[in-house]
């Protein structure tokens, strides 16, 4: 032990001061880095308040024009309803003459609390005094005018927690003499061997820099990802109407459904931190819709009917029968089969057919999204952080609408005046999971919201959110 | 230490010239240490190099309290704990009584230079190395060590056992044998 202790002591006293000159081009290198690493660290404050400048700014800008339209919406209307409430009671319009098939003829059922509704049977036509209220025809509503520490501080702090105190280690420091004495004497010294070797130094300082360039430049690098992602996609109602419309309107369920939505999306990321991102999505939304009218001063909604059935106002043009919900006017080829409709009620306020059904409507929308997002990295490492955002074209390939009943889900028709384009913002979360060297696992929850109403009908501002964690492989190269 | 802190506040606020002089000045002294850790010179360069930029970045840490080269001597160690931990290496604890133990006159060590001595431990395996330098130049104890390379204390000391040998072993081999040579001419 004590021999150990010897042969230690000495290999110490031999070591514990040994000095050798490093080679000349490693002070170029050691300033080039200096001089890098203090520009990286400016840049990271500007990154990231950039980054968060431009979500924020993305965000603001979304619900800004939200609220705008919201009031160019609901203003006009107000007048309206004021002025046009003589007309109303007067506007009593007799309703086309169905020339329905005999399917619809059944469904029509003539029953004695419904007086006033002439059948007649033989003729197969429908001659009812229907009084619709002009805000249930679409095409009655009027149109609306149309105005419609710091970083540094941080990476400081990140370093400092490698460079916890010495606590052995402690190498004596003479006095200030000595080291102006040692300072002299080297630089002196050096003056001498730098004038002899300033040639050959040059010719290595080129060939480093040569070196230090090669070596930053793959944090240039570029890389192409390509990916595919699937997500169910959660839709939040967000909608205002005009207050006519929603009279009439269904009550709009809680239960939003959930749909399926996926693509491929290709990524170009230059550097270290920054990607764009593009692709094609496609993406479901849903709307479900009660059966009960959203209006409780009604008389029919308060009637005892029970439950299972609709309490609503619709409306009857060609054969068609329509009527409100909160996505926009639901137009029905027919009169579905199980749907019970009640005329020429002794409801003065309502002055309109009425369903009856134990069923439910549903209406599906399927957009192709063309995104444009950027990605900023937060954390790069073995697990990726990003953030994203961006926005969105969004066109319309799907409108159907589904009548829910006990029995079953049958297509009923679509829903009126939906947008072919729309526009949307995106901002996320993306988390990246290196599975190997070129593919990764991505999750990414994301927030999308519509910037412009998915109906054009001016009475209706339908403007939802989907919530969604798309998941997926993607592949560098 | 006051000349320093002038020289310390120019490279604080970016003066290269204040960096050469700063580095002029520990540079042979930190190579020594890089050496002694690095498996050759050119790894050594390296850490030398890496070291001094995380020194210029984070002067603004240096409290001016201690000593500033044990700072710097420090940040050099650190380096090369980074790096061997980054390496993942395992080495199995291994049992010293199954190596035969050699002898070494400690006259033989002390007539051997500092240079052939660097270059035997680079010679060690990087583990050992570390644990080697760290325990018998640096004077860091097993539980530091055990702490520092997130291993326990017995490895260290098994470590540190084996690399004795390994330097013993080599030192005989290379000097041993010269030693006995010499008197024999004689």
């Amino acid at each position: 032990m004590n021999k150990d202790k010897n042969t230690d002591k000495l290999f110490r006293e031999k070591l514990l001061n040994y000095e050798q000159q490093p080679p000349a081009h490693l002070l170029e290198n050691v300033l080039a880095g200096t001089a890098a690493a203090r520009r990286n660290r400016k840049l990271v404050f500007w990154r990231v308040a950039g980054v968060a400048a431009a979500l924020l700014l993305a965000f603001v800008a979304g619900w800004q024009f939200n609220y705008m339209k919201q009031q160019t919406v609901n203003q006009p209307n107000i007048v309206r309803q004021n002025s046009s409430a003589k007309a109303k009671e007067e506007n009593n319009v007799v309703s086309e003459k169905a020339t329905g098939s005999d399917k619809i003829q059944e469904a029509i059922v003539a029953r004695n609390q419904f007086s006033g509704t002439k059948y007649s049977g033989k003729s197969g036509q429908m001659t009812s005094r229907i009084t619709l209220p002009a805000q249930m025809d679409s095409r009655a509503i009027r149109p609306m005018e149309k105005s419609n520490s710091e970083p540094i501080a941080a990476s400081r702090n990140e370093e400092s927690g490698a460079l916890h105190p010495l606590k052995t280690v402690v190498q004596p420091i003479g006095s200030n003499n000595q080291f102006k004495h040692l300072l002299e004497e080297k630089k002196l010294n050096r003056s001498l061997d730098n004038n002899q070797e300033l040639t050959l130094d040059q010719q290595i300082i080129q060939q480093n820099q040569q070196l230090l360039r090669a070596q930053y430049e793959p944090r240039k690098k570029t890389h192409w990802l390509v990916g595919a992602q699937v997500s169910p996609a959660y839709s939040v109602n967000r909608s205002s109407h005009s207050s006519q419309y929603e009279n009439n309107m269904l009550n709009s369920s809680s239960q939003s459904p959930v749909e399926l939505g996926g693509g491929l999306s290709v990524e170009y990321k230059r550097g270290k931190r920054w990607s764009l991102q593009s692709g094609v999505y496609y993406s479901g939304l849903g709307q479900s819709s009660g059966n009960t009218s959203n209006s409780s001063r009604s008389l029919f909604a308060n009637a005892d009917m029970g439950a299972e059935f609709f309490n609503a106002p619709a409306s009857i043009v060609a054969g068609k029968m329509m009527i409100n919900s909160s996505a926009g006017v639901i137009q029905m080829n027919g009169i579905p089969s199980g749907v019970v409709l009640g005329t020429n009620l002794e409801d003065k306020s309502l002055s309109s057919a009425v369903v009856l059904s134990d069923a439910s409507f549903i209406q599906n929308f399927q957009y192709i999204e063309i995104p444009l997002y950027l990605r900023y990295t937060i954390l790069d490492a073995r697990f990726n952080v990003e953030l994203i955002g961006g926005v969105g074209s969004n066109v319309l390939v799907g409108n159907q609408t589904f009548l829910q009943t006990s029995t079953g889900k049958s297509l009923v028709g679509k829903t009126q005046d939906m947008q072919g384009l729309n526009y949307s913002g995106t901002f996320g979360l993306g988390l990246k999971y290196g599975l190997s060297k070129r593919i990764f696992l991505n999750v990414e929850p994301r927030i999308k919201y519509f910037l412009r109403s998915l109906n054009s009908n001016p009475a209706v501002n339908y403007k939802p959110y989907t919530i969604g964690v798309y998941t997926g492989l993607s592949y560098r190269f | 230490m006051e000349d320093f802190k002038s020289i310390i506040s120019e490279c604080i606020a970016g003066s290269q010239k204040a960096q050469a002089k700063l580095y002029h000045h520990f540079a042979p002294k930190m190579f020594g240490v890089c050496l002694r850790y690095a498996k050759d010179a050119t790894e050594a360069e390296d850490n030398l190099q890496d070291g001094f930029i995380k020194v210029f970045a984070n002067l603004k840490s240096f409290r001016q309290e201690g000593s500033f080269e044990g700072w710097i001597r420090r940040i050099m160690i650190n380096g090369s704990l980074e790096k061997l931990r980054k390496l993942h290496l395992m080495y199995p604890v291994e049992d010293v009584a199954i190596y035969d133990s050699v002898n070494v006159s400690d006259d033989v060590i002390a007539k051997i230079s500092a240079d052939e001595l660097v270059k035997l431990i680079q010679e060690l395996p990087p583990r050992y190395r570390m644990v080697f330098n760290l325990y018998v130049i640096e004077g860091f104890s097993h539980q530091e060590i055990a702490q520092e390379m997130s291993i326990t204390q017995g490895t260290s000391k098994s470590n540190l056992a084996r690399a004795r040998e390994i330097m013993k072993k080599k030192v005989h081999q290379l000097f041993g044998e010269m030693n006995a040579q010499n008197n024999y001419m004689a």
